[in-house]
């Protein structure tokens, strides 16, 4: 049997911000740092993507949460940029790492039927 | 004549050579029979406890007493280990009382460490052990927290916990508030997820290897098989069957809603 599912506010800490609009700004600093980082991070590591390509997929990577709504993991996803960030600043992070952004390398999943039988999935 | 002289004496240089070889095996049971009786066990596996418990007891209802904001249970744990449960606003004022207080006197932070229990409400559980100088005595605060929910920091109060923070947020991904440095701290840089977590693959998420189309190392995402992994806190293992469903005693139990929830 099924329980029914009880929907209700329910009181949390918050992480860092307390309403949307201060997320946003937050988010939106962070968005900025990042690309003003970009030609140093061309001029640190050697990677075979141009300055055009960083800031794409930079995009990319921050419109992969456009639709995250909820405050506490707008914030956790905030600190877990920072610390990348940082680590990319610092040159902590080895040119393998930070290229696994763009995924040249990984094979695609097989999307139908068909591919998925020969490769052994499903 | 000369000549059996030196056969004998040959035959009596030989004579201890063979005499060696044909060793008597009288009484073979010489050697695996030992003289010493069965003696009953005088160091046995199972710690013994020596430290008076009623002190231990007084001592976890004196600081229930002290905090009775944030005290939800205290309780002795493997005979002779006090455990203080508080709820996850009080790690601060807790720890330092523990520290300050004339009569306890924690002033050192020995561990820090989680425990993931994924089916709980919480899943985190957070171990503070501390240890007293002044009175040779530890103690062991416990709270809890889920993903989402950040931690005070207890850097203020002792300052090696901030790498045992750091070395939580590595290993679980719970946050700290007011941790100076928080950053990885095991992993590698790179490394994605949270090594300790439960639901954690064995195998990672990411693989690591040189690539010789592109002559680099690359960075994939790996995906093996896995067997659905059952977790249980009890040991597979029975280690000691006599004290197996030996549970926690309690000195003091509050009943509160957050208590409640946890279990």
């Amino acid at each position: 049997m099924a329980t029914p599912v009880t929907s209700g506010l329910k009181q949390v800490k918050p992480i860092l911000s307390l309403t949307h609009i201060e997320a946003h700004r937050k988010v939106i600093t962070l968005y900025k740092t990042w690309y003003r980082q970009i030609p140093f991070i061309k001029a640190n590591y050697i990677i075979p993507v141009t300055k055009e390509e960083c800031q794409q997929k930079l995009r990319e990577q921050f419109y992969r949460h456009a639709n995250v709504r909820d405050l506490r993991v707008i914030d956790m996803l905030l600190v877990k940029g920072r610390m990348e960030l940082q680590e990319v600043c610092a040159q902590w992070k080895p040119a393998a790492t930070l290229l696994r952004y763009w995924e040249e390398t990984e094979a695609s999943k097989p999307k139908d039927f068909m591919s998925k039988f020969l490769s052994g999935h499903e | 004549m000369s000549s059996l002289l030196k056969n004998s004496w040959k035959l009596s240089r030989n004579l201890p050579v063979t005499t060696l070889k044909c060793y008597p095996k009288f009484l073979p049971s010489i050697r695996t029979n030992t003289t010493e009786a069965e003696k009953p066990e005088t160091r046995p596996t199972i710690r013994r406890i020596t430290t008076d418990i009623q002190t231990i007891k007084d001592l976890g209802l004196y600081i229930s007493g002290c905090l009775p904001k944030y005290v939800q249970k205290v309780q002795i744990n493997a005979g002779d280990e006090l455990e203080i449960l508080i709820c996850p606003d009080g790690v601060i004022p807790t720890i330092n009382f523990l520290k300050y207080h004339q009569n306890t006197q924690y002033i050192s932070l020995s561990d820090l460490t989680a425990v993931d229990v994924p089916s709980r409400k919480y899943r985190f559980e957070v171990v503070y052990n501390l240890l007293s100088f002044v009175f040779n005595s530890r103690i062991r605060v416990k709270t809890y927290t889920d993903e989402l929910t950040p931690l005070q920091s207890i850097e203020s109060i002792h300052d090696s916990a901030n790498w045992y923070e750091r070395e939580i947020w590595d290993m679980y991904g719970i946050l700290f508030r007011g941790n100076s440095d928080l950053r990885r701290i095991l992993t590698d840089y790179g490394f994605e997820g949270h090594p300790l977590r439960k639901d954690f693959p064995l195998s990672g998420f990411v693989e690591v290897r040189y690539d010789d189309e592109y002559k680099r190392v690359v960075c994939e995402p790996l995906e093996l098989t896995q067997e659905f992994r059952k977790f249980e806190l009890s040991a597979p293992w029975e280690q000691f069957p006599n004290f197996r469903l030996a549970a926690p005693e309690e000195s003091k139990e509050k009943d509160s809603p957050k208590e409640k929830d946890k279990k």
